[in-house]
């Protein structure tokens, strides 16, 4: 119960924060449509399977650039204020929550923009739609946490991207075929064991970063 | 020297697999058959050229033509030109059964110093119409009876790998081994994490080093395996893929701890992130390669290390290597890691 106050009032905060500082969110929100504007401007008819993966890079590097602040964002004398007042599996449940919400709103951003630009090639609405979400999850897991790894080094923006990348393409993988299979690129039967890696890649990343995390924080 | 057994054991069990693994001939096979298409009612000759055969020598020869399941077809003549090359004489008679006019035949060849070799799918063959409803047939439904059996120790002649059949006792242990050693790393860093002892950091870098190592070693040996194989080094297999990334995460592992300064902080991060790049990645390497077609043994539903992969004269080796080739990272690891450890001592002392 207090883990949920704790976790409630650290969202608040996130919230707060972005509302304040309006210029991050939409920085992100202009990076998505000007990215599109230009892959549209450089392919022009973009085909069924070009767009499966021109979708997901997009929401792949929109994804890294909106997450990679979570932790670089605020200096390290209020973070320490934060450690002293909240259990940090608060902290970075709240940080995964907050960034998952932020992911899927950019994932559907990306999707509305690029759809307008390059055509709705999608048949499947409610498959593409669970692929959305459990990319989300997953992308918003895994750099929310590499973030905090990479905010204790010099280089964090760099380090961002060589450390999350690697860790990010099973899960780029499985969502590409997922989405395949969504605008009926593919005929799987199977679908659903993409779902349930998938599920099974999110659970795993989200454990380990609750377990992990208390041993980062504290320097 | 006691306290050393194992590294004595690394050295002679490596030295066993490079032995007999390099050295012990391949069983005989089939590596060439001319012509390969052929028309039924005709009598044809086929040219066969051999591995490691004995042809010439053999005494009792006898060689089949087999379509679908059970339907054999002996040959009328055989003569040896040398113990690679045969020229074998079959009648084929006007038709075969079945609803189709093309069926492709295996041939059994039978001697008694190579004993039996089968080349499947060797010719194709073709009949003008169909076999007439309940004619008898000139095929012999009755099973082969009087194989002979190749005795003395050989490695299976496979006809895609034929000798690189062998770089299973280097790709496939080096990858097992590459696993352990990233196994053991990451056990070392939860140690590290739970008692801040430097030395399990030390390790857990050791072992990492090692492991990466390996990995590029098993890239290295595959990609040469799949050049003859499958026809190109890097043909975008799912497995080549994941272990391609895996070499990216333990490449950005090194990348972080360099960009740390402070020698706990780049410890403590370091043991951190190999964890969650272990957990995250390495359950991956088994699950994801079952889920899609790979050209890779077990996986899209091809079997794995099953019976049609190694006999028992190859895990004779196989698996020793495996044991050798693990022991042999473990020492290096432990080289690196009390490498580090007299740094650490001058460090001090200067």
């Amino acid at each position: 119960m207090h883990l949920i106050k704790e976790v409630g009032a650290l969202l608040r905060k996130e919230l707060v924060l972005e509302w304040r500082l309006r210029y991050a969110i939409s920085g992100i929100l202009l990076y998505v449509l000007s990215t599109v504007y230009i892959v549209y401007a450089s392919f022009v008819a973009v085909q069924p399977q070009t767009w499966n993966a021109l979708f997901w890079i997009i929401v792949l590097f929109a994804s890294v650039n909106a997450v990679a602040k979570s932790f670089v964002q605020e200096s390290g004398n209020r973070q320490l204020y934060y450690y002293s007042l909240a259990n940090p599996t608060a902290i970075i449940l709240a940080k995964i929550i907050y960034n998952t919400g932020l992911l899927l709103l950019l994932t559907l951003l990306s999707y509305g923009a690029f759809s307008l630009v390059g055509g709705n090639p999608v048949k499947d609405y409610k498959l593409f739609f669970t692929g959305l979400f459990l990319g989300s999850v997953g992308f918003s897991i895994t750099f929310t946490f590499i973030s905090a790894i990479a905010s204790k080094t010099n280089n964090s923006a760099s380090l961002m991207a060589i450390l999350s990348f690697p860790i990010i393409i099973p899960i780029l993988m499985s969502l590409i075929k997922l989405n395949a299979g969504a605008l009926r690129l593919i005929q799987d039967t199977a679908i659903w064991k993409d779902i349930m890696t998938l599920v099974a890649i999110d659970m795993i990343l989200i454990a380990l970063s609750l377990i992990l995390f208390p041993f980062l924080w504290r320097d | 020297m006691l306290k050393h057994w194992w590294k004595i054991l690394a050295v002679l069990i490596l030295l066993y697999t490079f032995t007999v693994g390099l050295l012990v001939p391949l069983g005989p096979g089939i590596t060439a058959i001319a012509p390969q298409s052929l028309t039924t009612g005709k009598v044809v000759q086929l040219k066969i050229e051999g591995y490691n055969s004995h042809y010439a020598s053999a005494t009792e020869k006898s060689a089949w033509l087999k379509v679908g399941k059970n339907l054999t077809l002996p040959a009328t003549k055989i003569e040896a030109a040398s113990e690679q090359d045969m020229l074998l004489t079959f009648e084929i008679p006007a038709h075969f059964p079945g609803e189709k006019k093309v069926a492709s035949a295996s041939l059994i060849l039978d001697n008694d110093i190579d004993g039996s070799s089968v080349k499947p799918s060797a010719v194709v063959l073709t009949q003008e119409t169909l076999a007439p409803e309940g004619a008898a047939l000139a095929w012999s439904t009755a099973t082969l009876t009087g194989l002979h059996d190749k005795s003395g120790m050989n490695f299976p002649f496979r006809n895609i790998l034929a000798e690189t059949i062998r770089n299973t006792y280097f790709h496939v242990p080096l990858w097992f081994g590459m696993m352990i050693l990233f196994l053991v790393s990451v056990i070392y860093s939860i140690r590290y994490l739970l008692y801040l002892q430097p030395k399990d950091d030390w390790k857990a870098v050791a072992f990492t080093r090692v492991g990466v190592l390996y990995g590029m070693l098993g890239l290295l040996t595959g990609a040469l395996w799949a050049k003859w194989t499958w026809g190109a080094y890097w043909s975008w297999d799912i497995k080549q893929n994941m272990s391609a990334i895996a070499m990216l995460i333990y490449l950005a592992y090194f990348v972080l701890r360099g960009s740390l300064d402070d020698m706990e902080k780049q410890a403590k991060i370091g043991a951190v992130f190999n964890i969650f790049a272990f957990a995250a990645l390495i359950p991956l390497l088994f699950v994801i390669p079952r889920l899609t077609s790979s050209l890779h043994p077990g996986n899209g539903g091809n079997p794995g290390l099953g019976s049609e992969d190694l006999d028992n004269t190859m895990r004779m080796v196989f698996y020793p290597a495996i044991i050798g080739w693990t022991l042999l990272g473990v020492w290096m690891s432990n080289l690196l890691h009390r490498m580090d450890r007299i740094k650490e001592y001058l460090f001090d002392r200067m």
